[in-house]
């Protein structure tokens, strides 16, 4: 409860001692988005982490060795994780529900236990040291770098790419015969997901001082799929709110002390079965749907 | 190599045991089921507490803890599947739901120590724990430079014989055609006068029936049982697995089951055991961009 | 984030009321710290890889808070200590670590319990000026060199554990010594840094000993079997097999050796040092030697006094990462109770707190404790084997150089 009433009654010192949570829901935001647009476009990718790998090792290792800006360390990761998403994703995509998401799993293990903890460079199983992280600086990159990338998404979203995302989610074959390049549009969207997961992963490097080559397995990829879905894959807000809700979760639910674990599942659970489409439905926020509101759309990505 | 391939042979085989079931439900309701690892986890968790925390027979104690995981299935059902089946739901607030019930599985264990709320289930917290010698007969024996151990032996015939019954199942008797009907067209099954809801609750209990039993004879055959075996030992591999197979076969996830075995083994021969884990994440990925029907999926079209 | 609070109000008034009577034990009215509290937070991991270890350092750790506050405190200051669980997460470990330094305005910090965590905050607590004390991570590069590859030295990091650069090399010179082996396999978990450590140790240390290492056999943690890497070790006939991993790992090594016949001798890290390995690896565990910080049967009187109590509020033996723990917290509240603390000034007082602690000269169940300049351990080693019943046996000590 700490939480909760420090962050109502003293807000500045709420903000000023949570940096590094704010920052996480922040960086946990981009990924979710990251998500959101492969969802969106009806595609069950679960590669992110894989992304973020490059993005982060990318970021750190141009500074340890060539001590360049942080800025172009970061661009630099995320153009890299971005000519990888188009390697990966021509081949993978035409591929659909599960057996994608399983190709891609095999894409972020094969990444992380094959070549990056063989690879000497990255230190291997040692991990990577960064000391020149600023994990309490970090907060208003990542603030800012979320709302053009949450910005950015809403106008896709709402432009002929994301017409051509929900055709091609609604009924693949039907987009097709619409004429819509169902293969370029897909393309499109598995690169930006991975250059906004790449994008995360090179800013999350930056408020940590040291890159551990676990963070970017199963685990992960597993985390960030719960933020999409459970925050709602039909608008641009629900990441974020998923992201938000569940990275608080345990400090707001402090008291369940030890049990916190199966809180957050019982909460997990509970929210899909009364919301399954999300928290934030295609609808907004609205709970109950006016009659006059467009029909959520439930019929999200499939899995097959 | 005669010991590998004997090493190959009994971790094959406690994947295909794991992933038939796996298989299984995504055969019937195209839904992947990953509350299954915890299932498993607690077959092998159950099985030890009753042995060593309650004095029960080690016999008695396996019966019970199948028991458990069946039970677990009917769990997995009537509160992560059905209410979205109603609420028709798209197939992935079912994969949130059932990571939602893991979670909650994982954390009961895992805090359960003394004079805890789940001390009854578990005391051992995060702790990796083995049953005591002399619980069970495990006779070894030394022929020809190979080591032939009891536990492990034992592991084959039981898994294939629970195979063959359940293929029998499938395809001979009243139940089997009546999963197979559900499987193809759940709506003509229902208007055909099948009780669809109660096909699927029995296959959630063969499944997660099956599953239990590989943890424990998994957790009886290595030791080391904790929390985490389900998740971190078979999760992914048993995605891997019933990939190979070509999803929703049951022929085709034993043939994956034991296909994975010896390709891990291999790999650590042939290839050394740094890249082990990554070459046959590698292969899995490879394999879905050449033949995303799987392995066996042309020859055993036909479904579960 | 798991919290246990440990202050009992009832006992501090009364310690108080006691205090008072007492005239503050000699020392001077100046450095009385009555009716004042002495905020410490611990970053553990209770759940996850480092589940093992974290409980046990949480344990040791209780027990010294309560009997220093039982005790009257640290000049009649009540310790309140706050654990937090990390799930064995490095961002969460960080998280955690900034709220205590930040928001609970914690005087000093403990911990974090692997040592992919303490790479992450021990250089966060150091830009925040704020001493802390590491109690079980072993790895390369904790202290002094926090920030590396920089080169500047981390001032307000401590550790009160063994490091592995010391007791591996100790451990291995111990056993050429004794029994000359001549072969080694090296079974090293790939994926965690602390295990990776340890290998890296291994392969630049057994050269010095004449000792030949054929092959260093990497796996990864979540393996559903090891048995394929045991094989490969076995059957080329080495005289010994090192083992680096955490966890249970170890014990399956172990046992699944035994099985396929091999019988030389197992040698390993700090990962050896609990009971749940030597329980786990049972019989086949018999002889696997080790360097430890610690030993239960030690009989010197600041150990067999802890060994009593743990057991008295436990009723389990306690192991080196509890001993380490109870430690850390005896260390702490020695120097607070010489650092003239103000309870008004935080950062004040965590500079105080910092020089005191480099003077620290107690004696612990790990022996007369003392911190280097480079603010690591200094003090004895000793060399253990599993006794195949869930303990160990002491076999050599080696006094601190």
């Amino acid at each position: 409860m700490d939480f909760l009433i420090q962050l109502f009654t003293d807000p500045v010192a709420f903000w000023n001692s949570h940096t590094l949570l704010i920052s996480q829901i922040g960086i946990n935001s981009i990924l979710a988005s990251s998500m959101f647009v492969v969802l969106y476009s009806g595609q069950l990718s679960l590669a992110a982490p894989g992304f973020m790998a490059i993005g982060a090792y990318t970021a750190v290792l141009m500074d340890l060795y060539w001590h360049t800006p942080l800025a172009l360390n970061i661009a630099t990761g995320t153009a890299f994780a971005g000519v990888v998403g188009v390697a990966v994703g021509l081949p993978v995509l035409r591929l659909r529900g599960v057996f994608l998401a399983i190709a891609t799993i095999g894409f972020i293990e094969a990444l992380s236990l094959g070549v990056i903890l063989n690879l000497p460079i990255t230190g291997e199983g040692l991990g990577l040291k960064n000391p020149n992280a600023d994990p309490l600086g970090g907060i208003n990159i990542v603030l800012v770098s979320l709302a053009a990338v949450v910005f950015l998404l809403w106008r896709l979203t709402k432009g002929r790419l994301g017409y051509a995302w929900t055709a091609i989610r609604q009924d693949e074959l039907a987009a097709q015969s619409q004429g819509i390049d169902v293969a370029r549009y897909k393309l499109i969207a598995f690169v930006v997901s991975a250059l906004l997961a790449g994008f995360a992963g090179g800013a999350e490097s930056h408020l940590n001082f040291f890159v551990d080559p676990n963070e970017y397995g199963v685990p992960r990829t597993v985390q960030v799929l719960t933020f999409a879905v459970l925050g709602g894959s039909g608008n641009v807000l629900g990441p974020v709110v998923g992201a938000l809700f569940l990275t608080t979760l345990p400090y707001v639910f402090q008291q369940a002390g030890d049990y916190i674990g199966v809180v957050s599942g019982v909460i997990l659970i509970a929210v899909i079965i009364f919301r399954p489409q999300g928290i934030v439905g295609r609808g907004g926020f609205a709970f109950v749907r006016p009659r006059w509101w467009p029909r959520a759309q439930v019929r999200a990505p499939s899995t097959r | 190599m005669g010991q590998q391939i004997l090493n190959a042979i009994f971790i094959g085989s406690i994947y295909a045991l794991f992933a038939v079931g796996y298989t299984l439900v995504f055969g019937v309701l195209d839904i992947l089921n990953l509350a299954h690892s915890a299932v498993f986890m607690l077959g092998a968790a159950v099985t030890y507490t009753l042995v060593v925390n309650h004095g029960q027979s080690f016999w008695l104690a396996c019966v019970l803890a199948i028991v458990a995981a069946a039970f677990m299935g009917l769990v997995i059902e009537y509160i992560c599947l059905r209410p979205l089946r109603r609420r028709r739901a798209p197939p992935i607030a079912a994969l949130i739901s059932t990571i939602g019930l893991a979670l909650i599985i994982v954390a009961a264990i895992e805090q359960g120590r003394p004079g805890t709320l789940f001390a009854w289930l578990w005391v051992d917290g995060a702790n990796p724990v083995t049953m005591p010698p002399g619980t069970f007969p495990n006779p070894t024996w030394h022929v020809a430079g190979l080591t032939l151990e009891g536990s492990k032996l034992a592991v084959v015939p039981v898994s294939i014989a629970l195979m063959l019954v359940l293929g029998y199942v499938m395809r001979f008797t009243q139940v089997g055609r009546g999963l197979r009907a559900v499987a193809e067209n759940p709506r003509a099954a229902r208007l055909m006068g099948i009780d669809v809801d109660r096909l699927i609750s029995l296959t959630l209990v063969i499944s997660s029936a099956l599953g239990g039993l590989a943890g424990i004879l998994f957790g009886v055959a290595l030791g080391g049982i904790s929390p985490y075996i389900g998740r971190d030992s078979v999760e992914v591999r048993g995605l891997a697995v019933i990939v190979l197979g070509g999803m929703g076969s049951i022929p085709g996830a034993v043939l994956g089951g034991y296909l994975l075995g010896f390709i891990e083994v291999l790999a650590v021969v042939l290839l050394g055991s740094n890249v082990r884990a990554g070459v046959a994440f590698a292969a899995l990925f490879l394999m879905l961009v050449l033949r995303p029907q799987g392995l066996f999926g042309a020859q055993l079209r036909e479904r579960i | 984030m798991r919290r246990l609070h440990l202050v009992s109000w009832l006992a501090a008034a009364l310690v108080v009321a006691a205090c008072g009577s007492a005239g503050g034990g000699g020392t001077g009215s100046t450095n009385s710290y009555s009716g004042k509290t002495i905020k410490l937070g611990a970053i553990l991991s209770i759940t996850g890889a480092g589940g093992v270890y974290g409980p046990q350092s949480r344990d040791g750790m209780m027990l010294a808070v309560d009997q220093i506050n039982k005790a009257g405190g640290v000049n009649g200051a009540q310790i309140s200590l706050t654990v937090s669980d990390d799930a064995s997460l490095q961002t969460q470990s960080a998280q955690v670590a900034q709220t205590m330094i930040q928001a609970d305005q914690d005087l000093a910090l403990l911990g974090p319990t692997l040592s992919n965590s303490a790479v992450a905050v021990h250089p966060l607590a150091e830009s925040l000026k704020t001493p802390i004390l590491a109690v079980s991570t072993t790895g390369i590069n904790i202290v002094p060199d926090c920030k590396f590859p920089n080169t500047t030295p981390c001032s307000y990091v401590f550790r009160d554990s063994l490091g592995e650069e010391t007791a591996i090399p100790d451990n291995i010179q111990s056993y050429a010594a004794d029994a000359h082996p001549t072969t080694a396999v090296l079974l090293v978990a790939q994926d965690d840094k602390f295990s990776s450590d340890g290998g890296l140790i291994v392969q630049n240390t057994v050269g010095k000993y004449g000792i030949n290492l054929l092959k260093t056999i990497k796996f990864n943690k979540a393996e559903a079997d090891l048995s394929p890497y045991v094989t490969q070790a076995v059957q080329l006939h080495p005289d010994v097999i090192f083992i680096t991993s955490l966890g249970g790992i170890p014990a399956n090594i172990m046992t699944e050796a035994r099985k396929q016949g091999w019988q030389g001798q197992f040698l390993g890290g700090n990962g050896f040092n609990t009971a749940t390995v030597s329980k786990n690896a049972g019989a086949n565990g018999l002889g696997a030697r080790s360097a430890s910080a610690w030993y239960l049967g030690n009989t010197f009187p600041s150990n067999a006094d802890f060994v009593t109590a743990f057991k008295a509020a436990y009723n389990h033996d306690p192991d080196q990462f509890a001993a380490q723990g109870y430690a850390g917290i005896k260390i702490i509240a020695d120097a607070a109770k010489r650092a003239n603390l103000t309870f008004s000034d935080v950062a004040g007082d965590r500079d105080k707190l910092r020089a005191a602690m480099e003077t620290v000269n107690i004696q612990t169940p790990l022996g007369p404790f003392q911190f280097t300049s480079t603010h690591d351990v200094k003090q004895t080693v000793w060399i253990i084997k599993m006794d195949g019943q869930g303990g160990f046996t002491l076999v050599h000590q080696i006094a601190a150089s």
